[in-house]
């Protein structure tokens, strides 16, 4: 057994977890063992309002949402939060952070939580998973686990807009990269084995909601997206984020019909990568569960019997 | 803008959108510079950029603000805001923006509106999101036609969205305690209702 003492965190799965974004919660959890990090989830955390919420729902019911998921969280322990979702990231951190700066705002929070018999009067950090494997974790022990080189896949490393935006250079975020040329996810790659290419719509925008709500917006920002990673002669893209992974993954055949391309570029999560390169199987690193199969990074995942 | 020429203005709404809207305490920093409509994704596609639309407000043109599509075709990527020189936090702006034109009725059939009740609804019922329910009642939303059409146009996403387990076919996620997640809900919406500096 290792002697590396363990790193506790609190959980915030977010409902992508149970949909769309599944293969994301289910790689995040299989590496955090192999990197000594312990989660435990949010008891009966709720919807934290995504992009969209406060547009039906009103600012401060918008708010309370992250108010109950931090006010359940404190009642379990100390522990930072640890989201692995862009989202979910920004909505409990903002509030987290304007609860503990702005007295009206935790007023009234605490007010609505009130109706509940909760209060959220904590000291609690809402954190990134990317920003926990760079600051708490580090590059080099991501490095030593790696028992399965991913040698020769090309990756490009599309880190979108809500994981960095607004909060990875600030105080309170970690500052633990760049707004418009982040390294962190190109680092993971080259800890894993991969080979970083390079890409420049790192930092583009795939629409978000709107993408999946009005994809006829939009279609043209995934097409750069894709289309560069594929010129870059990438094997696979990376990202961080549940709705770029789904947006750019599932409008492809959209893509290819509307401007006559034929691209079929899997779309995977970097845990994905870490989990295959630290020597899991294919179904633990959820390989499976890409609507584009990532064939060669399938060919290099260990077999369930090896 | 269609009836700039007879536009009503209203004087002071940009002090009232300082004092009620998160984040527009800072709309005076403002210079114009067009960073924030520069840096926009699909700025080319709102009927005015961000900058625009902040000249708007000063200028108290408040019923073309709220019924610009820059508030609905905002994909929230924040470039603008960690790039405006002055610190101003412009997506914050527009997403209270958004509020105030959805609950004052200048939403019309948006989208982006539809598309947030089906979310909100899922979520205080369920506490959750539930990605099929949320879509289907989005597409639905705007008619019975329109959902047919939509719905067959997406189906081929929806088969391999549950081929690759990703769409579950049971009963919604729900949360343990419903009841109490409304509550909270509830009085949220109750002491937003009082408005500012009214006693809160």
């Amino acid at each position: 057994m290792r002697e590396t003492p363990k790193k506790r965190y609190t959980y915030y799965p977010g409902c992508s977890s149970l949909g769309s974004a599944a293969h994301l919660d289910k790689s995040l959890r299989a590496i955090a063992p192999e990197l000594d990090v312990e989660l435990e989830d949010i008891e009966d955390w709720n919807c934290c309002g995504a992009s969209v919420g406060h547009v039906e729902g009103g600012a401060l019911p918008n708010m309370a949402l992250s108010g109950r998921n931090l006010a359940q969280a404190a009642s379990q322990a100390p522990d930072d939060i640890v989201t692995g979702c862009a989202s979910c990231y920004l909505n409990t951190h903002g509030v987290n952070e304007k609860i503990k700066t702005d007295i009206r705002a935790r007023r009234r929070v605490n007010e609505a939580l009130g109706a509940a018999d909760l209060c959220y009067d904590d000291d609690l950090q809402v954190r990134h998973a990317c920003e926990v494997l760079v600051n708490d974790v580090g590059l080099d022990v991501i490095r030593d686990r790696v028992r399965n080189p991913l040698d020769g896949l090309e990756v490009a490393g599309y880190v979108g807009c809500q994981t960095v935006r607004p909060f990875a250079d600030t105080d309170s975020g970690g500052r633990y990269d760049t707004y418009d040329d982040p390294a962190f996810l190109d680092n993971f790659a080259a800890a894993c084995g991969a080979e970083p290419v390079a890409y420049d719509p790192k930092t583009a925008c795939c629409g978000g909601s709107v993408s999946v709500h009005s994809p006829d917006k939009t279609l043209h920002l995934i097409k750069e997206i894709v289309a560069a990673a594929h010129d870059s002669g990438a094997d696979v893209i990376a990202t961080p984020c549940p709705l770029c992974q789904q947006n750019v993954e599932m409008y492809q055949a959209a893509i290819n019909k509307r401007f006559g391309t034929d691209f079929h570029m899997p779309v995977v999560f970097y845990s994905q990568l870490m989990a295959v390169a630290f020597g899991l199987d294919g179904t633990a690193a959820a390989l499976d569960q890409n609507m584009i199969p990532p064939a060669k990074l399938v060919d290099l995942a260990k077999k369930p019997n090896e | 803008m269609a009836g700039a020429e007879t536009a009503t203005y209203d004087l002071g709404f940009a002090k009232w959108v300082a004092g009620n809207i998160s984040g527009a305490d800072k709309l005076s920093m403002c210079m114009q510079c067009g960073m924030c409509s520069g840096s926009c994704p699909i700025g080319t596609q709102m009927d005015h950029g961000p900058r625009k639309l902040i000249m708007m407000i000063r200028a108290g043109m408040r019923d073309a603000v709220l019924s610009a599509n820059t508030l609905w075709n905002c994909t929230q990527c924040y470039n603008c805001t960690v790039r405006c020189p002055r610190g101003i936090p412009v997506t914050e702006i527009l997403q209270g923006l958004a509020t105030v034109a959805v609950a004052e009725g200048h939403a019309g059939g948006e989208p982006t509106a539809r598309f947030s009740e089906a979310f909100w609804w899922s979520l205080a019922k369920f506490g959750r999101t539930d990605e099929r329910l949320v879509t289907s009642r989005f597409y639905f939303s705007a008619g019975l036609a329109e959902g047919v059409r939509k719905s067959r146009e997406n189906l081929a996403i929806a088969l391999r969205m549950i081929k690759a387990r990703r769409m579950h076919l049971g009963a919604p996620h729900k949360i343990k305690r419903r009841k109490n997640l409304q509550a909270i809900l509830a009085k949220a919406r109750e002491i937003e209702a009082r408005g500012a500096g009214e006693g809160d």
